[in-house]
């Protein structure tokens, strides 16, 4: 970093590799997460699910489960204010479609997949909810299935909702269809360029759905008091937007809830939506007690939670000989899952955003099948793209006979070049990643011969990010330490980068900031963790409430000293009269003074300019041509962070993302049969990576602040799943000549795909 | 039915009156309030409630409470002496091994298990330890980097017996 005349002082305490505030109770097991929690008389809940994939509710029949021993409470969707369609919760730029959260939570007169609740039980035992499960009685109509993209766009294909027609045509259909909406982006004449270009490639491929995965299966513990009002213990990124899904699901105001973030075993998207929070707080209202609902693993991947999107797209690009892009034209169907409002808009923006090109036309399709409400995971349907668009250029750059990464280097977006939707990119930084990827090893050593082919893939990523709200406040103790309260969960080692940042602020040890997650009462408004947004917007709250603090205690320090405030200095938690060398440290001025009142700092950010990320995958692959068994014999990630907060904590994001990546990239993919019920709805054959299956990942980290940000942070932890299986697929292609066009790339799948080469079909 | 189950939890006598349905999970986490062991899959398939039952690594969701009577048990409770963490537990902290912390008592104990068996693992016999453990944050790397420091620094006559038994030993 520069220094000289006016540079900012070195940092002390921001870019340490600083173990996490919370690491000693994870590591004891005394952590506590929603299931860990007993409270005095608590009852047990479990949740009744529909068998059949598409079917007509004809009626719910609770009377014997009722009268069951033991049996405290059940509910069904009449216990529920109907929501009309276009029901919304506030949340960022859109809000939530609250309509469908209510839909995922308690169907209501059709069920649209296996799984989907219609009725819920609390008893004194689970045993006791178990056996009663069995005795409500849910009469249905069962109406045909569509399980796939292709199947639900055929014209005679059965319709799901009859309330939908599409949007984003013109004119308007007269008919309702399985397609919620047509998103198009675009600009010059693609199919034009296309035609005429010296060079192009054509791909197609098509994405199984899969899951998150988070260790921790979702948990709730609701209890309402004598006044009526509602205290959940939940596990969510986040807790103000759970709050409002709760109150509107239930018709309450939201003063009479408060939700209470206990620790999240992971969410990485899937614990943004409510799964059964207010079904817990309704039957908690019904029998009086406290209810505990905990979703078992089967559960959870047969419908009771939102998996991210299956997909279906096709990219063409074409180049001038000199590799000069000169079209990109996508088409990208998304697998919404039962129910409509999966845009594919930002994905189709991200996917093409990494590329200059003249002539651009992405259409996109929000498609709805009888299977799970598909939900976020880790920049959302960012991988899908990124297979498919990755290995798309990298044919481009086959057939011109380019290094991949020339190629790249020759069409990389720049600062102020134009985006997809028209408008110039902010601080990119792509190019100089790229120069870091063609001087590293990683890429320069040529790859050690094995037995069996290997190659080498190179893949992009990009994604957007968001902004949106976070607060925080900081009150000063009677010994004069900062105590952060912050409206952000902590999902990704919030606690610790937060208290850096605090720390960095004071001028003090990391040990003397105490830091905690906020209720929804004990905090201010807060968006959720999604979208890279909380380690940058966080920090530009709690910048600003430090100096809100700071100059309340300047303020009380200069009365004590008797002198003007900006006769004082501030440094390491002491202040300094200039003239005299009269000083007090803030524990003696908050002894002095605490009697006199709190000093309480707070701080919003709202609106925070983008930090956009963007990673470059170095991938090294053994392919096994006797069984199709894809290794991953090295992996490396570069990726520009803006300013690494703490970079243990960073490698830990990329890692792991990577990590997930890979695990979609070659084995987690859901496997439904015709009836609609998943197949492999267990953690045995649905095959998330073991230890054994991945080599340490070697991260890359670069730093170019971005401008307006404090500390000039950027999002870190979603884009680094995005490369991943593109950068896996153009290693396997360099390796054996075959593009794979099916994801997961399971061994099987290799293997018929090499076959089908060898035969020349 | 109920019935009365006694078993040694972390060398301490315990009792409780169980479900005859009750997993050695259940017991612990509902009937003992030790919850520090957690339950990912309850099938057998995650390895977050990684025990140690007699010193061996199981899943206890896979066991009866019913087979708990008469057996030495030891939970991610019973590792950490006061506030002197396990050198492995300590190591996870140091090396960024934990994150959201759900698989981690599971990790802890099937490392354990590892080391008191095989004093200088390879990371191959690393990885192997814990494949039976998923971990979805971290990606592995600073999970097997903790554990191999562990073991690279131990000091075999250091190395913190549970509860005054080595399962070193027991092992053997």
């Amino acid at each position: 970093m520069e220094s000289g005349p006016g540079a900012a002082p070195p940092l002390k305490v921001i870019g340490q590799r600083l173990p996490r505030v919370d690491a000693r109770e994870r590591v004891t097991g005394a952590a506590r997460y929603p299931a860990d929690l007993s409270l005095a008389g608590m009852a047990h809940a479990r949740i009744k699910r529909s068998p059949h994939a598409h079917a007509r509710i004809l009626k719910v029949d609770i009377a014997r489960a009722a009268a069951l021993k033991g049996v405290l409470a059940v509910v069904t969707a009449a216990d529920f204010p109907e929501l009309p369609l276009g029901a919304s919760v506030p949340a960022g730029e859109t809000g939530y479609d609250m309509w469908m959260v209510a839909q995922v939570n308690m169907a209501r007169h059709k069920v649209f997949w296996v799984g989907q609740p219609v009725a819920a039980v609390a008893a004194i035992d689970p045993h006791v909810a178990e056996a009663a499960l069995k005795l409500i009685d849910v009469h249905y109509e069962v109406l045909p299935a569509v399980l796939d993209i292709a199947a639900a766009m055929r014209p005679d294909a059965p319709v799901l909702h009859e309330h939908l027609v599409t949007k984003g045509i013109e004119p308007r259909p007269r008919s309702p269809s399985n397609v919620g909406s047509r998103t198009v982006i675009g600009r010059g004449d693609a199919a034009g360029a296309l035609a005429s270009a010296p060079a192009t490639a054509r791909i197609s491929v098509q994405v199984d759905t899969a899951h998150q995965g988070y260790l921790e299966p979702q948990a709730v513990v609701a209890e309402v008091d004598a006044n009526g009002f509602a205290t959940v213990w939940a596990s969510t990124q986040g807790q103000f937007t759970a709050e409002l899904m709760i109150a509107a699901m239930l018709g309450l105001p939201s003063s009479q809830l408060k939700v209470v973030p206990l620790e999240i075993g992971g969410g990485f998207g899937g614990k943004i939506v409510i799964h059964g929070e207010a079904v817990a707080v309704r039957l908690a209202q019904k029998c009086r007690r406290p209810v505990k609902l905990v979703m078992s693993r089967e559960e959870l991947l047969q419908g009771g939670s939102g998996p991210p999107a299956a997909a279906q797209f096709e990219i063409a690009v074409g180049a001038e000989p000199d590799g000069r892009l000169v079209a990109i034209d996508g088409t990208y169907r998304l697998d919404a899952g039962g129910l409509p409002g999966m845009s594919p808009s930002l994905v189709m923006q991200a996917s093409a955003a990494l590329y200059q090109t003249p002539n651009l036309s992405l259409q996109g399709y929000d498609v709805v099948t009888n299977k799970p409400r598909t939900e976020a995971y880790r920049a959302p349907v960012g991988i899908q793209a990124a297979f498919c668009m990755e290995q798309a250029m990298d044919m481009l750059s086959e057939k011109l006979g380019m290094d991949p990464l020339a190629f790249r280097q020759r069409n990389a977006a720049v600062t102020g070049s134009t985006m997809p939707i028209g408008t110039p990119f902010p601080a990119i930084g792509l190019t100089t990643i790229l120069d870091h990827v063609g001087r590293h090893s990683c890429w320069r050593d040529p790859l050690p011969a094995g037995r069996k082919p290997r190659g080498r893939g190179l893949a992009l990523g990009y994604w957007r990010g968001t902004s949106m709200t976070s607060a925080g406040h900081i009150t000063i103790a009677g010994d004069g330490r900062p105590m952060v309260t912050m409206g952000a969960v902590d999902l990704s080692g919030t606690r610790t980068t937060m208290a850096q940042v605090v720390a960095e602020e004071f001028g003090l040890d990391i040990k003397d900031v105490h830091i905690q997650v906020g209720d929804t009462k004990s905090v201010g408004y807060s968006d959720g963790a999604a979208g890279s947004r909380v380690a940058r917007t966080m920090t530009a709250a709690l910048v600003e409430a430090s100096h809100d603090a700071l100059g309340r205690l300047r303020k009380r320090a200069a009365e004590k000293l008797q002198c003007a405030g900006d006769e004082l200095d501030y440094a390491a938690g002491v202040f300094r009269m200039t003239r005299t060398g009269a000083a007090i440290s803030l524990a003696e001025l908050m002894k002095a003074t605490l009697t006199e009142g709190a000093i309480i700092g707070r701080g919003v950010s709202a609106k925070l300019p983008l930090g956009v990320e963007v990673g470059a995958h170095v991938c090294d692959v053994e392919v096994d041509p006797a069984t199709g068994l894809v290794t991953i014999l090295r992996y490396t990630a570069f990726q520009d962070v803006g300013l690494a907060l703490n970079p243990a904590a960073v490698e830990g994001q990329i890692e792991g993302s990577v990590v997930q990546g890979l695990g979609w990239a070659l084995s987690e993919g859901f496997d439904y049969g015709a009836d609609g019920r998943l197949r492999n709805a267990s953690l045995l054959d649905y095959r998330m990576p073991t230890a054994l299956d991945v080599p340490k990942i070697d991260c890359v980290i670069i730093e170019t602040p971005v401008p307006n940000v404090p500390y000039g942070v950027r999002g870190v932890g979603e884009v680094p799943i995005v490369p991943s299986a593109g950068a896996v697929a153009n290693a396997i292609a360099r390796a054996t000549g075959v593009r794979m066009t099916r994801m997961p790339m399971t061994p099987e799948r290799v293997l018929a795909a090499l076959e089908a080469a060898r035969e020349g079909r | 039915m109920k019935t009365l189950l006694t078993c040694t939890v972390n060398g301490e006598e315990r009792s409780a009156l169980g479900d005859t349905r009750d997993t050695l999970l259940d017991l612990l986490r509902d009937r003992l309030g030790l919850t520090g062991t957690k339950e990912g899959c309850g099938n057998g398939n995650c390895g977050t409630c990684t025990v140690l039952l007699d010193g061996a690594p199981v899943n206890a969701c896979l066991v009866l409470a019913l087979e708990a009577p008469g057996r030495q048990i030891v939970t991610i409770e019973g590792l950490s002496n006061g506030e002197t963490l396990h050198p492995l537990q300590q190591a996870l902290v140091q090396h960024g091994g934990t994150q959201c912390g759900f698989c981690t008592p599971g990790i802890v104990l099937s490392a354990k298990a590892l080391l008191d068996a095989n004093p200088k693992p390879t990371e191959e016999d690393i990885r192997r330890a814990i494949a039976g453990n998923l971990c979805r944050c971290t990606g592995y790397g600073k999970i097997v980097e903790a554990i191999a420091s562990v073991a690279a620094e131990r000091d075999p006559e250091k190395w913190m017996p549970v509860f005054g038994q080595d399962h070193a030993q027991t092992n053997d």
